[in-house]
């Protein structure tokens, strides 16, 4: 070969390797959603459980963009919590100590789990404050 | 970790948060291919767990699977359930050698009589007696019988423990054959691959813990959590298949547009495994993903099954379910997905909150 344009070099377009996976997720959110508004009752999805291409994840991210919270957690690695621009849709990925995703999934809820702490922790750290109090007095 | 403490005991006293293991779980839920709820469910139970003692024994094997395992394992989540289980005899980890080491075994399998999970790598070679095989004078096929004895259950780990693997390809000089040739009154679970992935150990493992038993197993003994559904079930080449466009090359137009690579002898569709959605090297890419075909190597036999790059028979009965998807704009994708979930009886926790017995299916 003798010179570099030679090689057969092709741009693919954005749409290339969409394969309407992704359409259909966004369809099942919707449903999520209007199921939340009647029974209150929160779901999910595991976004790595499906097979999107990295065409389809881009296209997804691009439809549900961005809302105002964004909530970082570090526990055993980082954690975000994004809202979606859709109030109620949450996008949430988790990653261990080497940075590694081990979780993406899209919840539909007011506040995700992970956010919220567990009673048994709020009744601990109600008892060490007290401690605390004790101490200073 | 003393041994009558609760994971979650053990984890707080590490200084671990309950978020931290929340995480996990949501961790093994997606892998496990469990509804997302079911991670809180999983957390509880397995919270509650008092760890069991391991006894692990290399027989005719590479050190593959040790590799997957230990390299996998530095302080990421999964290497949680390394501190989930007390590893009592490793000898590729271990500092004992010689009769310090088998005096370590020997002790083991006597205080844990009855209890311990006895873990396998390696076929068990039964040619001239097992003497192909030998660790410290003794064959594989007499420490294997006498290991498993003594054992609650066995985890034959790699497609080597679980179906011959390569040492029993043709010709099969050694007499190589799986565990559950040999022993046939324990239960046995097959984590097959070559090697096999590593987070499915730990999944195993923590099957065992949060439910107490050995997790459904499919027609080949592994697990059905994470070998339910084949490569092809879940891979993102998957719509190009059904479309009927594929690499004829490995580097062809097709190829460079991410067509499906069954022409090329992907052996996707008859696989069971995880790889697809687990991936390899922290969550890089799998094989199809870097553009070679499934060889197929958490299946029996896999090796004398004709050649990698020969392609399986016609695809037959596509699922065509993008199309579905695009025209009716319902959730036909996702249905599909979820389909494939219900063939585990999971699905009718979808959309419930998930407790630990709908899990134990
Ligand atoms: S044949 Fe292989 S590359 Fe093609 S969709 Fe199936 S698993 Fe993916």
């Amino acid at each position: 070969m003798s010179s570099i344009s030679q090689i057969p070099v092709q741009v693919l377009t954005a749409n290339d390797g969409l394969t309407g996976q992704a359409e259909a997720v966004l369809t099942e959110i919707a449903e999520m959603l209007s199921r939340f508004l009647e029974t209150g009752k929160g779901d999910s999805i595991d976004l790595r459980s499906l097979p999107l291409s990295p065409a389809d994840k881009i296209w997804l991210d691009e439809q549900l963009g961005r809302g105002e919270v964004e909530i970082g957690i570090d526990a055993g690695g980082r954690s975000v919590v994004t809202e979606t621009a859709y109030a109620g849709v949450w996008k949430i990925e988790h990653r261990d100590t080497e940075e590694r995703i081990v979780a993406e999934l899209i919840e539909v809820t007011a506040m995700p789990e992970i956010v919220q702490p567990h009673k048994t922790d709020i009744e601990k750290s109600y008892n060490t404050l007290q401690s605390s109090l004790k101490q200073i007095s | 970790m003393d041994k009558g403490e609760t994971l979650l005991e053990h984890m707080e006293r590490q200084g671990m948060s309950r978020r931290t293991f929340l995480k996990y779980c949501a961790s093994l839920a997606s892998l496990m291919a469990l509804p997302p709820s079911a991670a809180a469910a999983m957390a509880e139970a397995l919270g509650k767990a008092r760890r069991p003692s391991v006894i692990w024994l290399p027989f005719q094997e590479c050190t593959g699977c040790t590799e997957s395992i230990t390299r996998s394992h530095s302080p990421s989540v999964e290497g949680l359930i390394f501190d989930m289980i007390s590893l009592d005899y490793q000898e590729t980890l271990m500092a004992a050698a010689g009769f310090q080491a088998e005096e370590a075994l020997q002790n083991a399998m006597k205080e844990n009589y009855g209890k311990y999970v006895l873990i396998i790598d390696g076929s068990v070679s039964t040619g001239m007696d097992g003497a192909y095989s030998c660790i410290g004078g003794r064959s594989n096929l007499d420490s294997l019988q006498e290991a498993a004895k003594g054992a609650a259950a066995i985890i034959a780990l790699g497609t080597c423990a679980s179906f011959g693997g390569i040492p029993k390809a043709n010709p099969n000089p050694t007499g190589a054959v799986p565990v559950s040739d040999i022993i046939k009154d324990k239960p046995i679970i097959n984590i097959s691959g070559c090697p096999p992935i590593p987070v499915v150990i730990t999944g195993v493992i923590a099957h065992y813990l949060t439910f107490g038993t050995v997790p459904e197993l499919d027609k080949h003994g592994r697990p059905k959590a994470f070998y339910g559904e084949t490569i092809h079930d879940r891979c993102y080449r998957r719509p190009f298949y059904d479309q009927g466009k594929f690499a004829k090359t490995f580097d062809d137009e097709g190829a460079r547009n991410g067509w499906c690579l069954f022409e090329l002898g992907c052996k996707g569709p008859i696989t069971y495994n995880a790889c697809a959605t687990s991936k390899w090297n922290d969550g890089t890419s799998f094989p199809i993903q870097s553009g070679h075909g499934c060889i197929g190597c958490s299946e029996p036999d896999f090796w004398d099954a004709g050649g990698f790059y020969k392609a399986l028979s016609t695809p037959a009965n596509p699922l065509k379910y993008v199309a579905a998807a695009a025209v009716a704009g319902a959730a036909a994708g996702v249905a599909v997905s979820f389909a494939n979930r219900a063939r585990k009886q999971k699905a009718k926790s979808e959309h419930e909150t998930a407790t630990t017995s709908d899990l134990e299916k």
